[in-house]
């Protein structure tokens, strides 16, 4: 492109120039290129590291069995598929309404000079490596948290019905303390989207609210909340596709146990934690193909999640009121 | 709704007379808003310089004046909006029926049901048009389904926007013309009953349809509320208004009759700017 | 009316202390994940750490040396594979590609692969890389760094290309200059504090990942500085040695994650500096 509207320089120079130019051109189609095929290339690398595994216990087999030994060499996903998404599920439902408030409070009702430290505090969040959160849950935290869960015993234990999900020993490691850390370490991702958009709101919508005597929570559930659903909505899916994938501090405070239990007190085990425990210890071709095709299963899973989430922000968009 | 309509004319105003009965004589001048001493700042620039001014009840006030006089501003005092940024500070009196509302103890959310403001651009909403008009009643009262419809009905009805919204009503609120936006603006904003109207430039963003009909709206709100109009546009402010405020560098230069000010005006930068010899 | 007005007043207050309650929890978890990490890590250090390998297990010796060698051979891998590609390919979309249906398709790749779970980038280069070649090796771990890499210093390129005025490219090319004499003495330079700090925030980003070391990088007790046979890593020796009964182990697993943040942290603080002259100049 451009390279035509050079004037007449010596015609020698002229052909070098031409020659960098399209050079530079090309080797940077063929990165932009490397970098468009590298999901493509991702997707059938693991597919194919995983096919002894596909071959062997075919998709629903492998999907719906939980039994997962290594001795017999039978493996089946079923416990850490379930491991996944309760852990992600608890991360959530800690993790949104926290956020919601973190946002809230920096962009409606903290007073000015607090906003900045506030915001740049509940950010640093997000740079702490999760081995750090890792290492926190599982030497400081767990051993807090059974001091705690006598109590969750004693009192979320006896609700009939969902009773059941916390009764179990005071181990401090289990499903539950996943969630605890998953939610800790999506917390800055969600909150700092919603306060983004919070703030990116028009001034004289959230003026029009107060103006007529609406309190800050009305104008941040009525006004805001509805205003900015769908990046809202955004970044909830974001933090849950953090929660899905993430490893280290998950692999540390879960337990590692392919087990499902019902109580949350106990522990389980994700696709990314056992992934991670056992690959180093996987000895047969077929217990590594296993453990490859759990990653493709995890990938499975995160696709479905992003298609649920752009129906759901479709339909979103379609109710009254939305910012555009 | 709280009506105590104790009217202590604070300052040298004309003494409460009989309440504004007659329409075609602006004459009897009851200030429902007594501004004194009104100092203003955005962090240190000072905005607003020493201001004195009465707002009578049941008439219009057209403050007019060049872009940065501080209309806005002084408007945007009366419902103590400044308050929420950091660096704005308002000094002085701003009395609402006696009562310093810039030194209240009562709550701001209660003045500012008593004080509707409407804005230059429509602000809909994310909600349908339905709950815009109740999401401030019900701020305020508790109703009943059909009660709430009545209300909601009465309010687009004023705000001669019922014909055009009635079989749309679930419908979200961004879906309108803007013209219509801004009249769904002004009924939500009497939905809540109040008694002052702030509106800051309200035609700016319309079309001139859509300007006709929120003046003559504007007209017919003045048997019930005391409204007040921030306009750059000097023919509506002539159209519209009862009285206008000539504001510049942040004072108010002239404050009279709008005919008066439009006729035969004192001030020889008032003469000016209605001419358009500047602004 | 008053009970209506009272109830609101309540409900908000009740909300408002809720969104505040919020914001301590979030600050108090932050607190005390840096204030243990500070703490433990500080009496773990010692000058061992960075003078002595990690010892065999159960022996009582101190020391780390070998991780954080590995670990800056990794990322120096990392960034001489990442950031020309990342470059080149960002510079690709936001000069040359633009709108095109190839460019938004980069993009939409790019940023998938930017929310990709690390350990899928590690499953995907174990694939590529350890299992043709047959064993773990320091350079895959660097090839699986630099795939995390990439995203982020595509994206922030493409932006930051985006941000330099039209006016001086076209002044350029009106001068005749060639279109990579324009991207690489006009473009690139106005661009410049943002694209280091684009690079800057993806070793930041890399500095703490252990998910794909360890199907690639594997780990070594021993110091190696060759890259086609395993290596130490801090990421992965912390992993180990936390979760190891050794009380030493466990000491210097906090003075390595001391060092992990504090390099981190150094990191931000530069990018943010180099973000704020530039603003200020320009």
């Amino acid at each position: 492109m451009a390279n035509s509207e050079a004037p007449e320089p010596a015609r020698g120079r002229r052909v070098i120039v031409l020659q960098a130019d399209f050079l530079f051109h090309k080797l940077a189609v063929l990165m932009a290129t490397v970098v468009g095929i590298t999901l493509l290339a991702a997707v059938a690398a693991i597919g194919y590291d995983s096919w002894p595994a596909i071959k062997t216990f075919g998709v629903l087999g492998f999907l719906t069995s939980s039994q997962w030994d290594p001795v017999s060499r039978h493996f089946g996903a079923y416990p850490f598929i379930v491991g996944t998404l309760v852990s992600s599920t608890i991360a959530m439902l800690l993790a949104v309404p926290v956020s919601f408030g973190v946002a809230v409070f920096i962009s409606e009702l903290a007073p000015g000079w607090m906003r900045q430290p506030v915001s740049a505090a509940v950010e640093m969040l997000a740079a702490v490596p999760s081995i750090v959160y890792g290492l926190w849950g599982l030497l400081v935290f767990a051993p807090a948290f059974a001091n705690v869960e006598p109590w969750i015993n004693d009192h979320l234990g006896v609700i009939p019905g969902i009773g059941r999900l916390f009764q179990g020993p005071p181990m401090g490691i289990g499903m539950l303390t996943a969630g605890i850390v998953l939610a800790i370490m999506i917390l800055p991702y969600i909150s700092s989207i919603m306060r983004d958009v919070f703030i990116a709101t028009p001034v004289q919508l959230k003026e029009s609210a107060y103006a007529m005597g609406a309190t800050t929570w009305e104008v941040a559930r009525n006004v805001l909340l509805p205003y900015t659903r769908t990046a809202v909505a955004g970044g909830i899916f974001l933090g849950l596709g953090r929660a899905l994938g993430e490893t280290m501090a998950v692999t540390f405070v879960i337990g590692n146990s392919d087990n499902l239990s019902a109580s949350l007190l106990m522990p389980g085990a994700t696709i990314p934690s056992v992934i991670a425990n056992e690959f180093t210890e996987a000895t047969s071709k077929l217990y590594i193909s296993s453990l490859i095709y759990l990653g493709l299963v995890l990938i499975a899973i995160t696709l479905i999640v992003q298609v649920l989430a752009v129906l759901l922000l479709g339909s979103l968009r379609r109710r009254p009121g939305g910012a555009a | 709704m709280i009506k105590t309509k104790a009217i202590l004319a604070t300052g040298g105003a004309d003494a409460p007379s009989a309440a504004a009965a007659g329409e075609s004589r602006p004459e009897p001048f009851v200030p429902k808003i007594s501004v004194r001493n009104l100092n203003f700042y955005y962090g240190k620039a000072q905005a607003l310089n020493n201001i004195s001014l009465q707002i009578p009840e049941h008439r219009v006030t057209a403050f007019i004046g060049p872009s940065g006089c501080g209309k806005s501003t002084l408007l945007r005092t009366f419902n103590r909006m400044f308050e929420l940024y950091q660096d704005q500070r308002a000094e002085g009196e701003v009395n609402l029926d006696g009562e310093n509302i810039l030194r209240s103890k009562t709550d701001i959310a209660r003045i500012r049901s008593k004080i509707g403001m409407v804005f230059q651009k429509p602000t809909p909403f994310p909600m349908s048009i339905y709950d815009n008009i109740a999401f401030g009643i019900r701020l305020y009262e508790r109703l009943s389904r059909a009660e709430m419809e009545a209300r909601v009905e009465g309010c687009l009805r004023q705000a001669a926007l019922w014909d055009e919204v009635k079989d749309k009503l679930g419908q979200s609120g961004t879906s309108l013309s803007g013209g219509q936006q801004q009249r769904l603006c002004i009924a939500r904003t009497i939905a809540v009953k109040p008694e002052v109207l702030l509106l800051d430039e309200p035609c700016s963003a319309l079309d001139p349809i859509s300007t006709a009909k929120v003046e003559e709206m504007i007209y017919q709100l003045k048997t019930e509320y005391t409204v007040v109009i921030v306009t750059h546009n000097m023919q509506q402010a002539a159209r519209a208004s009862d009285y206008t405020a000539f504001m510049y560098m942040g004072e108010v230069v002239e404050f009279d009759l709008t005919r008066k000010i439009f006729t035969a005006p004192r001030e020889s930068r008032t003469e000016d700017y209605i001419t358009g010899r500047f602004g | 009316m008053i009970p209506l007005y009272a109830r609101r007043r309540a409900v908000n207050l009740f909300a408002s202390s809720l969104m505040f309650a919020a914001t301590c929890i979030g600050l108090f978890f932050l607190a005390w994940i840096l204030w243990t990490t500070l703490k433990l890590g500080m009496t773990a250090m010692h000058w061992d750490l960075f003078l002595k390998d990690t010892p065999a297990p159960g022996n009582g010796g101190y020391g780390l040396r070998n991780a954080f060698v590995g670990s800056l051979i990794l990322m120096g891998i990392a960034l001489l594979i990442g950031v020309p590609v990342g470059l080149m390919a960002g510079t690709w979309l936001a000069e040359y590609g633009g709108r095109s249906r190839m460019a938004n398709l980069v993009r939409f790749v790019n940023d998938i692969m930017l929310s990709a779970p690390s350990i899928e980038i590690g499953l995907f280069t174990y694939a590529i890389m350890v299992d043709p070649m047959g064993h773990f090796s320091a350079i895959s771990g660097g090839v699986a760094l630099s795939i995390l890499m990439i995203p982020i210093i595509v994206r922030t390129t493409d932006e930051m290309l985006k941000l330099v005025g039209g006016e001086m490219r076209e002044a350029a090319i009106a001068l005749g200059a060639p279109m990579w004499k324009v991207i690489t003495h006009i473009t690139w330079k106005g661009a410049r504090a943002g694209i280091l700090t684009g690079i800057l925030i993806s070793l930041a980003r890399i500095s703490g990942e252990t998910a794909p070391l360890l199907f690639t990088a594997l780990n070594n007790q021993f110091f190696s500085t060759k890259l086609g046979a395993p290596i130490a890593n801090l990421p992965v020796v912390i992993f180990q040695f936390a979760m190891s009964p050794y009380e030493n182990w466990q000491q210097m697993a906090w003075a390595g994650a001391f060092v992990a943040i504090v390099f981190i942290l150094t990191i931000s603080v530069c990018s943010r500096l180099i973000l704020q002259s530039a603003v200020k100049r320009s």
